[in-house]
């Protein structure tokens, strides 16, 4: 805590992240009062990150939140013992702090992994400290308490395993396969889907709850389109149709300019970037790309429509007494020919045999 | 006691123009049926969750039924009351019977959505005893086989004279034992069409809110079994009529005039107590709001009264032609009135309409057809319909079985 | 036997007044609500219509979504096949509301009466067991294994709920059940009934699920607290012998403007079964009469069987 203070952030404040996140993860409050405890009593989880092919978006994502010492905060509330972008060590030095906390923390420790691994020609296309990104993470992977995957790259291959995908770029849940893996994809994935899961496990040892995908529920259950803001206009059929149009200026859906919300799971309308309220694709008029969506994203050309994935109901109402017409003028017709053919047989038999009855008067 | 007739096998050419063309019209309510099985009730017709039904119950089952009812209405006469002068009529009236009660229930099974759950209809530890429709199925099946057997002695009869001996012991030998079990089958042949004509007409009671109020009764039970009795006796004189003319068939006019004699008080009597019904109920004020509910009511009401008092015409009595035209309206009447309550006093709700589909009409239109086909057929193989030219007075009449073989 | 017309015809209008008699002494006893049945209360007045519960219908019952005929998704324009809850509105001048449709859970079913073999039925009762039904929720539910797909059931409701899949080739008939299969078993009271998902979602308690007792009581508080903005009266009470799902109205608006159908307090069933069940007290008419007409049917064979050998003899 006295480091904290020496950060000039109050318990208070400190409480408030913690609570926030939290309530990212779907826990209750009481649950973020409890992360705070802990950490402030000084069992932070040890963190080992590492990075392959990456550009390290993820970590700048984390590290852009606006809030006063924040990033310190978030340093202050995990124990990063490895960090090739933050740490201050290089060398001979951070591999050897690697080593030391792999020992200490044996079994213990979160494994946040940012960037694809290279599985080609026994994964030489990406080399940190002269091993292979596959040697080093089946080497780190083997002895961590959690395996998380930030960010698309690391979670199913990301932009380096775009077509022709000539590294052989995958995700880590392709390579470790014993272990449960939690993706979070995204590009850059949000922090505090990051945040609140690796909390979770620090103060329950207990991971979210996860999707088909290995993604946490909490974050990744809905589509962008369903929590989007512009909903509305979708509902009532107003689209932008080209760049700059009216439709675009009024900030009207951009479904049509090939926004892939309605087939992308992820909270980004919900949880805007770098905590700045309206700081996301759409609200900034360029349509989501998929990017959390190994289907979509890089794969799927930015301006092409994609499939509404659970279509709700837009506002149209029933009438009270709805129109069941189904009366053609065919149909009376033949129905008409039919009733008035019988009628006139009938007429026509009957003064025939009338006829014949009255000349021919018979006992029988 | 005139003569009980002499029932003969038509004979002549099975397959003629007539009956090919019967059959053609059929074959195109086969293709619709076998369409509807594949993609369901939908795609073939203009029923709709407000109209339910369409023409497939209300025509196929209820008004078929009601012409079919002649065997009732007759067996009564001639098998209950013991008027055996009737008996000519018998034979062709239960064939008649059989066959419109067989296009009913065969219209029924692809009215039915899920038709492979029927069997469940044999089982009654399953029966709702509330439901009038229950009562109708169960009966109708019951009733078809009844129908059927009753058709038998004319093909045993048949059989008795067929050349092959393999046939003719065959007829010899079940002819009387089916003879002396007949008082028991034609009992039922009375009790099953009492209750689910009036069944027939009571399916409408349940749809209070549905049926127009001049439609809408308690009465719609009685109602039900009067009107098919008036159509059964219309049914018999109009199809004997038919025969004489196409086949040369006894038709003997002091006896539909007896006949209709009691059609006539039946369709007085309807008459009577529909508007009875009304006027106790305070419901004639509908009969002056504009609309086609009141031109049906009249139409109705015409095609009721006008046969009633024709009926009661000694000019009539004595005119073939005139009998068959009023008998004829007799049939129109119950029809209509059924079609009334079941389709154009029904009323589902705004925004709900109703027409037939072509594909409804084909295979309305086809089974009759192929009903008529059928009657052909067995005519032409069997002795049912009774010749004017039978001079020999035998004493067989319908029912007694095998005492030819035996001369 | 000759039996003159004269008599035949006296004998037709007694039998028809004998019919219309036996059917006043042989009345077919009034159902009451069972004292645990469940239910819901519609309250347009605090309707929004947000169409939560339509979507959230779907969800909870897998119902695909519809597509009108000008192509809109999901917008039903009454209850359909793939569609057991809707929102409607209706305009009249000045005044609005919206309206909430779907199985009424009625406390004498006409469709129960009219299903020829209990395939609609309410829970528990019935002449079927239904593994895991329990008697006195009087949810109306739909067991498609003895459904023939006659559709009577449509004939008969006076609400037109139950639907039809018109378009396959094995069909079903789609109406509204409680959502029964959503009860917890593990909670208590109502919800381990059922979970009626149209309610569990609504953001305004427009839409309530519980007791029928507590619903009705519930009803006359929102209509004591705010009289200025409610009718009088709760349809459901008594309309059609009662119904499970009780509906308010707002003030200047009928039931009927609501689309509700005008119902008097003698359910359809009940007029319906009297009226059928009258002639035949309790079987022992369809017995008189078969025997009688065999009897006679039989005497008058022998009868002629005599004529004839007596005639055969001369």
């Amino acid at each position: 805590m006295t480091e904290l203070e020496g950060m000039n952030v109050s318990r208070r404040g400190f409480l408030k992240v913690c609570t926030l996140a939290a309530g990212a993860v779907g826990l209750p409050a009481w649950a973020g009062e409890k992360m705070a405890e802990k950490a402030a009593s000084g069992a932070k989880p040890p963190v080992i990150w590492l990075h392959f092919q990456e550009c390290t978006g993820c970590s700048e994502s984390l590290l852009r939140t606006s809030a006063p010492d924040v990033a310190e905060l978030i340093l202050g509330l995990i124990s990063l013992d490895y960090h090739e972008t933050l740490m201050v060590p290089s060398g001979y030095q951070a591999e050897k702090s690697l080593e030391q906390s792999m020992e200490r923390n044996a079994g213990k420790y979160v494994l946040i992994i940012e960037g694809a691994i290279p599985t080609k020609e026994d994964g030489i296309y990406c080399r940190v400290g002269g091993k292979t990104a596959m040697e080093t993470l089946k080497r780190v992977s083997a002895k961590a308490g959690a395996i998380i995957s930030i960010g698309s790259c690391a979670s199913w291959g990301g932009i380096p395993s775009a077509d022709p995908n000539p590294t052989g770029a995958v995700g880590v849940n392709k390579l470790i396969t014993d272990k449960p893996v939690v993706n979070i994809p995204g590009c850059p994935a949000n922090p505090y889907n990051l945040l609140g899961t690796v909390l979770q496990y620090a103060t329950f040892g207990t991971l979210p709850a996860l999707d088909d995908l290995g993604r946490p529920k909490f974050a990744y259950a809905r589509t962008i389109h369903e929590d989007c803001p512009r909903r509305a206009h979708f509902d009532a059929g107003r689209f932008a149709q080209k760049y700059g149009d009216e439709g675009h200026r009024a900030g009207q859906c951009l479904y049509k300019l090939g926004c892939k919300g309605p087939a992308t799971h992820a909270n980004c309308s919900l949880n805007h970037f770098v905590e700045t309220p309206g700081a996301w694709p759409i609200a900034l008029g360029a349509p989501c790309f998929g990017c959390t969506e190994q289907k979509i994203g890089f794969r799927v050309p930015l301006h092409d429509t994609v499939e509404v994935e659970r279509p709700t109901a837009p506002p149209a109402f029933a009438a009270i007494k709805a129109d069941h017409s189904v009366v053609t003028p065919a149909v009376v017709g033949v129905a008409g020919l039919i009733v008035g053919g019988m009628a006139g047989a009938s007429y026509v038999a009957s003064k025939k045999i009338s006829a014949e009855s009255e000349q021919h008067p018979e006992k029988e | 006691m005139s003569g009980h007739g002499n029932p003969q096998a038509i004979g002549g050419k099975l397959f003629d123009p007539l009956m090919k063309f019967l059959l053609a019209l059929f074959g195109v309510a086969v293709v619709v049926m076998a369409y509807r099985f594949f993609a369901g009730i939908g795609p073939v017709s203009n029923m709709s969750d407000g109209y339910a039904w369409g023409i497939w119950e209300p025509v196929n089952v209820v008004v078929f039924t009601g012409i079919g009812a002649g065997a009732y209405s007759v067996g009564l006469l001639c098998y209950l009351l013991n008027k055996g002068k009737y008996h000519p009529l018998v034979r062709p009236a239960v064939l008649l019977g059989a066959i419109c009660y067989s296009l009913g229930g065969s219209s029924i099974l692809i009215a039915l959505g899920r038709y492979w759950n029927s069997y469940w209809l044999a089982l009654p530890g399953v029966w709702n005893l509330g439901s009038v429709l229950l009562e109708v199925a169960v009966c109708v099946i019951t009733y078809v086989s009844v129908l059927w057997i009753e058709v038998l002695p004319a093909m045993l009869e048949g059989a008795a004279k067929s050349k092959s001996t393999f046939w003719s012991g065959i007829g010899q030998t079940w002819g009387p034992r089916l003879a002396s079990a007949m008082p028991y089958i034609i009992a039922l042949a009375v009790v099953l069409p009492t209750m689910h004509q009036s069944s027939l007409g009571g399916l409408m009671l349940i749809a209070v809110t549905k049926v127009h109020p001049l439609w809408h009764t308690a009465l719609l039970p009685t109602l039900g079994l009067i009107s098919c009795l008036s159509m059964g006796y219309g049914a018999v004189v109009v199809l004997t009529t038919i025969l004489r003319y196409a086949w040369n068939a006894k038709a003997d006019t002091r006896l539909f005039a007896d006949l209709s004699k009691v059609n006539g008080g039946l369709l007085f009597l309807f008459a009577i107590l529909r508007l009875g019904d009304l006027a106790l109920q305070g419901k004639l004020g509908y009969l002056f709001v504009p609309g086609h509910h009141v031109l049906f009511f009249v139409l109705e009401m015409a095609l009721f009264l006008t046969p009633a008092f024709m009926f009661f015409s000694p000019k009539v009595q004595k005119n073939r032609g005139k009998l068959f035209a009023a008998a004829l309206m007799s049939l129109w009447a119950g029809a209509l009135w059924r079609i009334d309550a079941y389709l154009t006093a029904f009323n589902a709700g705004d925004g709900w309409e109703y027409m037939p589909s072509l594909g409804e009409i084909a295979v309305t239109v086809g089974m009759a057809a192929v009903g008529m086909a059928v009657f052909i057929l067995v005519s032409r193989l069997f002795p049912v319909v009774t010749l004017r030219d039978s001079h020999t007075q035998t004493n067989l009449g319908a029912g007694h079985v095998g005492i030819a073989a035996g001369r | 036997m000759r039996i003159s017309r004269r008599s035949l015809l006296k004998g037709a209008v007694a039998a028809g007044a004998a019919t219309t008699l036996v059917g006043k002494a042989e009345a077919r006893e009034h159902r009451e609500s069972d004292p645990e049945s469940v239910g819901m209360l519609y309250d347009p007045v605090r309707c929004i219509g947000c169409r939560a519960c339509v979507t959230k219908c779907k969800e909870a019952n897998g119902l695909p979504y519809s597509r009108s005929a000008d192509g809109l998704y999901d917008a039903p324009n009454d209850l359909n096949s793939e569609t057991k809850n809707i929102i409607k509105v209706v305009h009249l001048g000045d005044q609005w509301s919206f309206m909430k449709a779907q199985c009424m859970h009625c406390v004498d079913p006409s469709c129960v009466s009219a299903c020829m073999m209990g395939a609609l039925h309410r829970e528990g009762e019935g002449t079927r067991h239904h593994e895991g039904e329990q008697k006195g929720t009087g949810i109306v539910l739909y067991d498609k294994s003895t459904c023939v797909g006659c559709r009577y059931c449509q004939i008969a409701c006076p609400f037109n709920v139950p639907k039809f899949e018109w378009r396959a080739a094995f069909p079903l008939i789609v109406k509204c059940e409680l959502c029964r299969h959503r009860a917890d078993p593990k909670k208590s009271g109502p919800l381990a009934l059922a979970n009626p998902a149209c309610c569990e979602v609504c953001p305004r308690e427009a839409v309530v699920y519980g007791k029928r007792t507590e619903l009705l009581q519930l009803a006359r508080k929102r209509q004591a607290e705010h009289p200025e903005k409610y009718e009088a009266k709760i349809f459901g009470e008594k309309d059609g012998g009662g119904s499970q799902v009780l509906y308010l109205a707002p003030k200047g608006l009928s039931f009927q403007q609501l689309g509700l159908p005008k119902l008097s307090e003698e359910s359809p069933a009940h007029f319906s079964e009297s009226v059928s069940h009258a002639p035949y007290l309790h079987g022992f008419t369809p017995i008189a009469l078969y025997a009688t007409a065999a009897f006679l049917i039989r005497r008058n064979k022998n009868k002629e069987e005599e004529a004839e050998r007596h005639e055969e003899g001369k």
